[in-house]
C-alpha cells in the first residue's frame, strides 16, 4: 500500500491553507477562462509562468491543475449556453447540450456536464493515481535511444492526428523544430540560427511563442471577422434540474466516457478531440432514445463530457512519467516544470514525491472544488459572457504583452510577439494545428540531445537506435502511424472507385 | 466592399501558394545557417550543425508540398462558418496596430501606458468608438496588472520612464 501512502502524503500538501487557497485560485481562474472565448487553458497557464519564480514549485503546480480541470469545466458551460465550444474537446457537448439549452432544459444540460465531469475526473485521476508511479518504474531502464524513439513517435503521431491533414500537421510541427534550434547549442556551446542577435543567444522563449501564436493571431483572427453583433446568452429558463430519467440516462455515459477518454487521454498523441467523438458516436448507438439525438439528448452531453475530463486526466500519464507533452496544454506544464529546473520522468517520482503527490491530490480536492463552484454558482460564470468582445480581447492583448514584456523586459521579445502572432493568424485562417509546433519546439531540443546521447555511448553506430526492444517497438510504431493513414485513405478511395458495391458493403 | 479584402485573407483566391513559398524560404534560411556553424565534432558523428540541417531539408520539403497542392488547389482555406463576418483590413489593421505600437513606445512610455494604448487600438478594432472610455479602462486594467504583478516579482519595467 505504498502508493495509498504516498498519496495521503500528497493530500497533507495539498490541504495546506495555502495550498487550498492556490487550488480556488487555480479553480476559479480555469472556470472563468474555460467559459470566457479566445483563453484557454494554456494559454492562461503560459501567462502565470512568470509567477513561478515568486510561488514554490507545489502551490504552482496546484494552481496550474486548478486552471487544467476548471477550464473543461467553464468550457462545457459557454458549449451549452452559447453553442460556441471554446476547445475542440467540447465541439461534442455543444451539439446535443446547446440543443437542450433551447429546449429549456439548460440547467440538466449543465448538471450532467458537471457532474460527469466530476465523476470522470475523479476516475481519471485514481487511474493516474496507480497507473503513473508503474510507468515512472517501467520507464526507469529507458536508454537515450528509447527516449529518442518515444519523442520520434509522439511527434509523428502530433503530426498526424491534430489538424487537417498530415502536410499542415507536419508544417507546423516543423515550424517548431526550427524555431527550437535557435540559440546556444546546450552541448557544444556554438550559437545557433542567430542572426547576429545577442537577444537570440538563450533562444525563443516557449512563452513568447505561445502566447504570440494563441492569443494574438486569435485575437488578430477575432478582430478581423468580428462583424456580427454577439451571440446572445441562452438564458437558464425553465431552469428544471436533472429527473430521476435523466440520472438514470446520464450514469452509464459517464462512466463509459471516463473509460474511453483516460487510455486515449494516456496516450502520446493523446488529445481531448478523439475520446469525445468516439464517446459521442458509442452514446448514439447505444442510446435507448435515438430519436432525440440531435434535438438534445442528454446521453450525449454526459458521455463526451465525461470523456474529456478523463482525457485530461490521462494526458498527465505520459507527462509525468516520461516527461511527454501530448496537448498544448501538457507542453505548457512542462515549461513550468523547466523552470524549475525539474525535469518530469521517472527520477522525478523518487526526488520530489511532495510535489508529485501533492499535486496529484490536489487533482481530488480541485474536482470536488470545481463541484461546488459549477454546480450552485454556474448563474454567476454566465455573467462574464455579458462582458463586450473587444474588453475580453483588448485585455488578452494586456495580459499577453505582461506574459512576454516580464519575462525578461526584452524588446526582441515584443517583436517576437508581433511577428509571431501574424504567423498565428495566418495559422488560424489556413487551419494549421498550433499544438505540433509548440511540442516540436520543446521536445525537439530534447530529441536532440538524447539522439546525440545515445550516438556517443555508441561510439556513432546508429544502429543503437533500434538496439533496445522497446525502442525499435516505438520508432515501428511511429513508422506506422505515418504510413497507415494514406495507405488506408488509398484504399478506400479504390475501394469507391472499384464501384457501387464495394462501397455499399461498407 | 469585400472582394478585394476576401483576397487578401486568402491571397491569391483558393490558392495560397505563398505559404508554401515562406516555409520554403525559412528552410533555405536554415539550410543556410547550418553551413556557417562550424562543425567541431569530434568522435560524435552528430554534431551541433546537423538538427539544424535537418530541420531545413524537411521545412524544404514540406514548402514544396505545400506549393504543389496549393497550385492544385487542395490547400483552400476551410470554407468560413455562414455565421462568421467576412474579412474586415481596416479591423485587421488596427488590432495588428494595437499589438505592435507598444514595440515603437514601451521604452518611452513604460508598460501602463504603453499597454492602455494596445489596449485602446484592439477595442477600436472591434468597432468601439469611445475613445475616451477605452483609454481609462485600458490605463486602469494596465496599472492594475503592473502593480498586482510587480508585487509578485514580476519586473514589468519602471512606470514611466521619461519620469525617470
Amino acid at each position: 500500500m505504498d502508493i495509498l501512502n504516498q498519496l495521503l502524503g500528497g493530500f497533507a500538501v495539498a490541504l495546506q491553507p495555502m495550498n487550498l487557497f492556490w487550488a480556488f485560485v487555480g479553480c476559479g481562474l480555469g472556470t472563468a477562462v474555460g467559459v470566457l472565448p479566445g483563453i484557454g487553458p494554456a494559454l492562461t497557464i503560459a501567462l502565470l509562468l512568470p509567477v513561478t519564480a515568486q510561488v514554490n514549485p507545489a502551490s504552482a503546480f496546484i494552481m496550474f491543475a486548478g486552471i487544467l480541470y476548471g477550464a473543461l469545466y467553464g468550457g462545457s458551460t459557454t458549449s451549452i449556453l452559447l453553442n460556441t465550444p471554446g476547445e475542440s474537446g467540447s465541439v461534442m457537448t455543444a451539439l446535443e447540450g446547446n440543443r437542450m439549452a433551447r429546449r429549456g432544459r439548460g440547467a440538466a444540460a449543465l448538471a450532467t456536464a458537471a457532474i460527469g465531469s466530476f465523476v470522470a475526473g475523479t476516475i481519471g485521476t485514481l487511474a493516474l493515481t496507480f497507473l503513473a508511479p508503474a510507468i515512472a518504474e517501467l520507464a526507469f531502464v529507458f536508454g537515450p535511444e528509447d527516449y529518442f524513439a518515444l519523442m520520434m513517435l509522439s511527434f509523428t503521431s502530433v503530426a498526424v492526428v491534430m489538424g487537417r491533414s498530415m502536410l499542415r500537421g507536419f508544417t507546423a510541427l516543423f515550424f517548431g523544430l526550427a524555431l527550437g534550434t535557435i540559440g546556444i547549442d546546450t552541448q557544444t556551446g556554438q550559437t545557433r540560427m542567430v542572426f547576429g542577435s545577442l537577444e537570440l543567444l538563450d533562444g525563443i522563449s516557449f512563452t513568447v511563442v505561445l502566447v504570440s501564436l494563441f492569443a494574438i493571431g486569435e485575437t488578430l483572427y477575432v478582430a478581423s471577422r468580428h462583424g456580427s453583433a454577439p451571440a446572445a446568452v441562452n438564458p437558464l429558463s425553465g431552469g428544471s434540474w436533472m429527473t430521476k430519467a435523466d440520472w438514470a440516462r446520464s450514469c452509464k455515459p459517464w462512466l463509459r466516457g471516463s473509460v474511453i477518454g483516460f487510455p486515449i487521454g494516456a496516450l502520446p498523441a493523446g488529445g481531448t478531440e478523439i475520446p469525445t467523438f468516439l464517446s459521442y458516436a458509442l452514446e448514439r448507438r447505444l442510446t435507448k432514445h435515438p430519436e432525440e439525438f440531435g434535438q438534445g439528448a442528454i446521453e450525449g452531453v454526459a458521455g463526451p463530457e465525461a470523456a474529456n475530463n478523463a482525457a485530461a486526466a490521462g494526458i498527465l500519464v505520459p507527462l509525468l512519467t516520461l516527461g511527454l507533452p501530448s496537448t498544448a496544454t501538457a507542453a505548457v506544464l512542462l515549461a513550468a516544470f523547466q523552470n524549475y529546473g525539474l525535469q518530469p520522468g521517472p527520477l522525478l517520482f523518487a526526488t520530489n514525491p511532495d510535489l508529485l503527490w501533492g499535486l496529484i491530490a490536489s487533482l481530488y480536492i480541485g474536482n470536488v472544488i470545481l463541484l461546488i463552484l459549477n454546480l450552485p454558482l454556474v448563474g454567476i460564470w454566465v455573467r462574464l459572457l455579458l462582458i463586450p468582445r473587444q474588453y475580453i480581447y483588448g485585455g488578452i492583448v494586456v495580459f499577453a504583452m505582461v506574459g512576454v514584456w516580464g519575462l525578461s523586459t526584452s524588446w526582441m521579445d515584443l517583436a517576437l510577439m508581433c511577428g509571431l502572432g501574424v504567423v498565428g493568424y495566418v495559422a488560424r485562417v489556413h487551419d494549421f494545428p498550433i499544438a505540433p509546433a509548440l511540442i516540436g519546439l520543446i521536445l525537439g531540443p530534447q530529441a536532440e540531445i538524447q539522439l546525440r546521447r545515445a550516438l556517443a555511448v555508441s561510439q556513432n553506430d546508429w544502429s543503437v537506435l533500434v538496439g533496445t526492444p522497446i525502442a525499435a517497438t516505438l520508432l515501428g510504431i511511429a513508422a506506422l502511424v505515418l504510413i497507415v493513414p494514406p495507405v488506408l485513405a488509398r484504399l478506400r478511395r479504390r475501394a469507391n472507385a472499384e464501384g457501387e458495391p464495394a462501397a455499399s458493403a461498407g | 466592399m469585400s472582394s478585394m479584402k476576401n483576397g487578401s485573407a486568402a491571397a491569391g483566391g483558393g490558392r495560397p501558394w505563398w505559404l508554401g513559398l515562406a516555409i520554403l524560404v525559412m528552410g533555405a534560411l536554415w539550410l543556410n545557417g547550418a553551413r556557417s556553424i562550424a562543425s567541431t565534432t569530434n568522435y560524435v558523428g552528430v554534431g551541433p550543425a546537423a538538427i539544424v540541417l535537418a530541420v531545413g531539408l524537411g521545412l524544404v520539403l514540406l514548402g514544396f508540398l505545400l506549393i504543389v497542392q496549393a497550385l492544385k488547389g487542395q490547400l483552400a482555406p476551410p470554407s468560413e462558418d455562414e455565421e462568421e463576418a467576412p474579412f474586415s483590413r481596416p479591423a485587421f489593421l488596427m488590432a495588428l496596430a494595437g499589438v505592435c505600437v507598444p514595440l515603437a513606445t514601451i521604452r518611452w512610455l513604460g508598460f501602463p501606458f504603453s499597454a492602455m494604448l494596445a489596449f485602446t487600438l484592439v477595442t477600436h478594432a472591434f468597432g468601439s468608438r469611445r475613445t475616451l472610455l477605452d483609454l481609462g479602462i485600458g490605463a486602469l486594467i494596465a496599472s492594475l496588472a503592473w502593480l498586482g504583478f510587480s508585487r509578485l516579482g514580476i519586473s514589468l519595467g519602471p512606470f514611466f520612464p521619461l519620469l525617470g
